[in-house]
């Protein structure tokens, strides 16, 4: 009873934070439900299949394509657009349904695994990404491990061409091992298992400790992240009987286009070294702007902008802007691309001449405010 | 001198927090002043090369810290390195770099002994300092900014002195000091990476590599970007 109470305490402050505040009111439900009932989170996975999708990159877009194909085998509920702390996955838990769908963040996967107790839990990739909260990548795999090995009823599904998602699958009692021919990473100098220099044999990985993308379950040819979160999302709908569907990178690289003024714009967004490349090689044309951000989100250190190579953007009209602005520009001007500096989005936009396609990349913060505005 | 040879030690290993990027600002305030750089990235298995003008280390956790320093006591890494400092070579080493040129540092719970370059001792506190820096060097007079993120306390020995005075941050982890000099040898917290924030210290690590005194560059972006974060870090 007093579960259901608290659940409508929450939807009421929800509607009052929309109504009221004007606000988006996605995280405000899940906040007041946990406060007021700290156990939500297991009361409400009770029967109903839970799937769990994290990873440094790709979660939001991976968990809409997993939603596509579940939603076809029953109904589904899932996390409030890039919600993806215990708040977000409290407020998807609120309404019924058969199966839930949920994007959960890195550092805060153990404690969904441990109170939700997933079907399935999908593992995307863990690169280096928001330094000054994850620190480094080794210390949010560890515990990945420590998750899936005290979770032995749930199927733990991954891509082990990084080695930190091996990790986390070997230490499960059911995982399947996908691969797609194996790639660089730029954190994998060192066995997360057993913390020798990890052996590499142009895209591949074996350790003497017995760590390795070889003998994978399922083996995929290589291709963007994109091809490979659909391909992901398709071996989980799989594993649970959905039927596959078509992949649609432009859908799942999560990139928007908007008009600003006859100015068409490819919006992009770009929160760490991995995104940024991906996203670098995915710019054609002329015309680009980039927006670096500081926030919380978005990491408030920004030294790794310096393990990002930019030479892509050689040769093309660069307009920066965004809170640290100076920072890219600075990084670009030490690599031989020289930027115009902007204070805003509007100015920075509006130096484009009307009809030109416009590859705007852009940090967490940034992005969402443009996609949302 | 004419070239000037920068060797990025380990950076597969050391470069968790940006901090190649300081072998590509010292190339390119050395085209200013008309020096040509080669930049030698030394991997895990490499012997260091032998002729390096300005050696760079950088930050990583801690296995990787534990196998740098493994290589680097391997062979004759060591003494090259101890040949280095004689006929007046640079070393910069950020954080964990930091600690492995040190007498002593903690790595995965257990102490261990470090090259013994630089007089100072790193034990493990008890939380996380992360965060924006800004200390007064030393060395140079001047404000540097940088970010640190570790939880090493520093300890200094009598032969070597604090790179900077902190005015925001942590430093050392006291709040009092930052890093740590003895003749051309730095060590510091600092990511940024430092040599970004600060292209001065740029200069200054040209400068004693070489031996000469250089003309003073003008570039206003580098200029324009150390300046807000000088002012911007309270």
């Amino acid at each position: 009873m007093r579960l259901k109470l608290s659940i409508l305490i929450a939807k009421l402050a929800g509607t009052l934070s929309k109504r009221v505040l004007r606000k988006s009111g996605e995280t405000i439900p899940g906040r007041v439900l946990l406060a007021l009932y700290p156990h939500a989170i297991s009361i409400l996975s009770q029967n109903r299949k839970i799937i769990c999708v994290s990873g440094t990159n790709g979660k939001t877009s991976t968990t809409k394509a997993i939603v596509e194909i579940i939603s076809k085998l029953g109904s589904v509920t899932t996390s409030p657009s890039g919600s993806n702390l215990d708040r977000g996955v409290a407020a998807a838990l609120m309404k019924k349904s058969e199966y839930a769908v949920l994007e959960v963040d890195e550092l805060h996967l153990p404690r969904i695994i441990s109170e939700a107790k997933p079907a399935v839990v999908l593992l995307l990739n863990l690169t280096r990404d928001q330094l000054h909260r994850m620190h480094e990548v080794k210390r949010v795999a560890d515990k990945w491990a420590t998750a899936s090995k005290s979770a032995p009823e749930t199927m733990f599904i991954g891509d082990v061409d990084d080695p930190f998602v091996a990790l986390a699958l070997d230490s499960a009692n059911q995982s399947l091992r996908v691969s797609f021919g194996g790639r660089k990473h730029l954190d994998g100098a060192v066995c997360p298992s057993c913390g020798v220099y990890l052996k590499w044999s142009r895209n591949d990985y074996k350790c003497t400790c017995g760590l390795t993308n070889s003998n994978p379950n399922e083996l995929f040819e290589a291709g963007t992240a994109a091809y490979r979160n659909a391909v992901l999302a398709n071996v989980v709908g799989k594993s649970l009987g959905g039927k596959a569907i078509a992949i649609d990178e432009q859908a799942l690289e999560r990139s928007v286009d908007k008009d600003y003024k006859g100015v068409k714009a490819k919006l992009r967004l770009t929160k760490n070294p991995a995104s940024w490349s991906e996203a670098l090689n995915s710019v054609s044309g002329n015309d680009v702007l980039l927006i670096v951000t500081s926030r919380e989100v978005d990491g408030i250190d920004t030294s790794w902008l310096w393990d990002i190579s930019f030479t892509q953007l050689s040769g093309k009209r660069v307009i920066v802007c965004g809170e640290r602005a100076l920072d890219i520009a600075y990084r670009l001007h030490v690599e031989g691309i020289e930027v115009e500096l902007t204070s805003n989005f509007n100015e920075a936009i509006s130096k484009f001449a009307k009809g030109s396609h416009v590859h705007v990349l852009a940090a967490y913060t940034a992005f969402h405010e443009l996609v949302t505005a | 001198m004419n070239e000037i040879r920068i060797v990025r030690i380990h950076n597969e290993l050391l470069g968790t927090y940006g901090d190649q990027g300081n072998a590509e600002v010292l190339a390119f305030r050395a085209k200013f002043h008309g020096i040509t750089t080669t930049i030698t990235d030394v991997g895990y298995n490499d012997s260091l090369p032998t002729n390096g003008d300005i050696y760079l280390l950088g930050g990583a956790e801690d296995a990787a810290q534990l196998l740098s320093l493994e290589a680097l006591q391997r062979g004759d890494n060591l003494e090259i390195l101890h040949f280095a400092i004689e006929r007046g070579a640079v070393i910069l080493a950020v954080c964990a770099g930091f600690q492995i040129i040190g007498n002593k540092f903690w790595a995965n719970g257990k102490e261990v002994d470090g090259l013994g370059l630089l007089d100072v001792a790193s034990i493990p506190g008890e939380k996380r300092l992360v965060g924006d820096v800004k200390t007064i060097s030393t060395v140079l007079g001047l404000e540097l900014t940088g970010f640190e993120n570790h939880m090493g306390h520093t300890i200094l020995g009598p032969t070597a002195q604090a790179f900077g005075k902190v005015v925001t941050g942590n430093g050392n982890g006291d709040g009092k000091f930052d890093g740590a000099v003895s003749g051309n040898i730095f060590g510091t917290y600092m990511h940024g990476p430092i040599l970004a924030r600060n292209p001065e210290l740029a200069d200054l690590l040209l400068t004693r590599a070489t031996g000469r005194k250089y003309a003073q560059i003008t570039d206003p972006l580098a200029l324009k970007y150390a300046t807000w974060r000088r002012k911007v870090i309270k």
